[in-house]
Parts: C-alpha cells; sequence; structure tokens
C-alpha cells in the first residue's frame, strides 16, 4: 500500500518474513500472532484500524507452497471469518466440545487420487447387446 | 476377528481414500481408466497428515501418472517440465472466461466480476467473444434449445479450453433434471473441468472453481507427456 506503511511492517517483522509476506501475501503486513493450527498455518490480526484495512485485519500465513483456503481447518475458518470472536485456543466453546466421533480435517483433494468421485446405485440405463441365438432345429 | 471388527467400524463414514489398508484398493482411483501396475505401498497411506512438506495432497498423489510427470527423470524432461511451468504460469494469470450466463447463476457471475470478489486481480475478465476466450463458464440451466447453441461456442473458442460447469441446474439438471426441456448436466454437451456446487453458488464458490482452475493448469505437464510418447 503505501511506502510508509510498507517500511513500518519491515522495521516490525524483519526483511526476511517481509520478502516471504510479499510471496505469499502480496502485501507488507505486520500483526498480533494469535496462534497457529494443527498445519503450521499462523493467523494473524491486527484490529488497529489506521494501519489495516478493516476487513483485512485478520489474515492467515499458510504453511504450505501450494496454498488454498480449505487449508484452514474449520476451527480457524470460524475465526478468521469473524463468525466466533476469540480464536480456537481461547474460544470456552472450541475448548470444551471438541466431539469424540470428530474426523482429523482434510483439505479439498480435487484434482488429485483422493478426490471424490460419484458413483451409480442403480443399474445401468445402457447396457451392451448381447446376441442370443436359438439353434436351429 | 475383534480387532478387524474394529477396524472396520472405526472406517465407517470415512471416504473409502483413507480407509486402512484392508482390501486390494486403500484409495479411489480419480481417473476411470486403470491406474499403472504397481506395488502395493508397503506401509498404508495415512488418512490425514498435518505435514507441510509433505500434505496430504501430495500423499493422494502417490504412484499416479500425475506424480510420475511432475517429478522428471532426465535433463530432457527437466527442461521441457520447466518450459511447461512458465506456459502454465502464464496461462492461469490472465484466464479470459466466455460468459454463458443463462440462469440466476449468472447473477452470482457477475457477483464475482464486481467490487468485492474482484476476479481481475487474478486476471480473470469477461470476453464476450469465443475466439478470444479460453474458458467458458456454463452459469444456468441448459435447455435443449440453447444445447447446440452452447456446443457450437465451445467449438468456436481456440485451444487450450476449460469449462467450468456453475451451479446444480449446468451440473446434473439440478431442480430441472425431470424437465423435457432441459439438459441433464452440460457435460452431456460439452466436457467440464470444473463443477462448482450451489443452487446458485456464491461468488465466493465460483471464485474458489476459478482458483481450483488454476491448480488444474499448473499440474498440466503437456511437453514432458509429448516427450514421453
Amino acid at each position: 500500500m503505501s511506502l510508509f506503511r510498507t517500511l513500518r511492517s519491515i522495521r516490525r517483522v524483519g526483511v526476511r518474513e517481509w520478502w516471504h509476506q510479499m510471496q505469499y501475501i502480496g502485501d507488507a503486513k505486520s500483526g498480533t500472532f494469535v496462534g497457529a493450527d494443527q498445519f503450521g498455518n499462523r493467523y494473524f490480526e491486527n484490529v488497529n484500524q489506521y494501519e489495516e484495512v478493516p476487513g483485512r485485519h485478520r489474515w492467515v500465513d499458510f504453511a504450505q507452497h501450494n496454498y488454498h483456503a480449505s487449508q484452514v481447518p474449520p476451527e480457524w475458518h470460524s475465526w478468521l471469518q469473524h463468525i466466533r470472536l476469540n480464536p480456537p485456543p481461547q474460544d470456552p466453546v472450541m475448548l470444551n466440545s471438541s466431539p469424540p466421533w470428530k474426523e482429523p480435517w482434510v483439505e479439498n483433494l480435487t484434482g488429485t487420487r483422493g478426490a471424490y468421485k460419484p458413483y451409480n446405485t442403480v443399474p445401468p440405463k445402457i447396457t451392451a447387446w448381447e446376441p442370443k441365438t436359438t439353434s436351429r432345429t | 476377528m475383534l480387532l478387524a471388527v474394529k477396524g472396520a467400524l472405526s472406517s465407517v463414514g470415512r471416504p473409502a481414500v483413507f480407509r486402512t489398508v484392508v482390501g486390494l484398493q486403500a484409495y479411489r482411483s480419480l481417473h476411470s481408466s486403470l491406474p499403472a501396475r504397481r506395488a502395493e505401498p508397503s506401509t498404508p497411506i495415512p488418512s490425514s497428515t498435518t505435514s507441510a512438506t509433505e500434505p496430504i495432497t501430495a500423499l493422494a498423489q502417490q504412484g499416479s501418472n500425475q506424480y510420475s510427470l511432475e517429478h522428471p527423470q532426465n535433463k530432457a524432461e527437466y527442461v521441457l517440465s520447466t518450459l511447461d511451468k512458465i506456459t502454465n504460469w502464464a496461462r492461469q494469470g490472465s484466464m479470459w472466461p466466455m460468459t454463458f450466463g443463462l440462469a440466476c447463476c449468472a447473477v452470482e457471475m457477475m457477483h464475482m466480476a464486481a467490487a468485492r470478489y474482484d476476479q481481475d486481480r487474478l486476471g480473470v475478465v469477461f470476453r464476450a467473444s469465443p475466439r478470444q476466450s479460453d474458458i467458458m463458464i456454463v452459469a444456468g440451466t441448459l435447455t435443449n434449445k440453447m444445447a447446440p447453441a452452447l456446443r457450437k461456442v465451445y467449438d468456436q473458442m481456440p485451444e487450450p479450453r476449460w469449462v467450468i460447469s456453475m451451479g446444480s441446474c449446468a451440473n446434473g439438471g439440478g431442480y430441472y433434471h425431470y424437465s423435457y426441456s432441459v439438459v441433464r448436466g452440460c457435460d452431456r454437451i460439452v466436457p467440464v473441468d470444473i463443477y462448482v456446487p450451489g443452487c446458485p453458488p456464491t461468488a465466493e464458490a465460483l471464485l474458489y472453481g476459478m482458483l481450483q482452475l488454476q491448480r488444474k493448469m499448473r499440474r498440466s505437464r503437456k511437453g514432458v507427456l509429448w516427450y514421453r510418447k
């Protein structure tokens, strides 16, 4: 954004982290580290409206090089998208209600062998013709 | 015996991909064609991982043709795959969708172009001419009457071209599946790359579909494929 803001962010986070941000986020951001999820994605927040535009004040720094949105687990998604006020490590509901049948979060596997592929449960409508000949007497 | 029952129970409800290896196949193949013959992996593929260097997407690709294509085996393939990556980068940076807005999904498609989701930051610009666009977004109910026009427009698009099927009507007929005048899915007319579910899908979902299409473009290794053949 502005040069002053960029320089301020570089001073706060360091040149190395700034370079990383420019490669992955595309903006020089600085804020408080809120937490990290099980995948190593790091979550930040900066509620100072003069430093970050409201709406861009919560962000994620992905751990993977090939990042995409579904790598954020649902608990952190609810924080990131302002569904819940507190981040999962501080949210009493999140801390106290983790059902035992909950599956570990898996990101979108589209395009890999793990992709969802629907299957048919009804007999096929088109079948190959199998000629049945009756022998001539 | 008890152990086997326990194992079977723990895998109930899990997608077949992540079930522990009990039978022959531990994964559900993405392709309808037979996968390349290979030995069974000695250790079962884990159902989930938190590693950033070897994520679950990498694990799910184990032993696939795509995995083989992405790992060059000699110098020529190394050069070709680098050229492929450059081509992919150029393609994914300027995806020009041909707008085929047919119904209410088209409104959400317009929202994707509007200020909030702002497709232009990804280089996605609507181009109302099939001869200059490389993606077709089929947004809405495809009727029997419209199907020949859709195919004609698709045929006019230059290669390489991709198709995004947007909304349940375009995916499989949706609400109008049993209508006498509706094509039950636009994949009966054109080959579809990305299906965006929803009725209608949000602009966010469509944008996510565009990002998935970028992923798909990034996976392309046509040069290596040509060399190996």
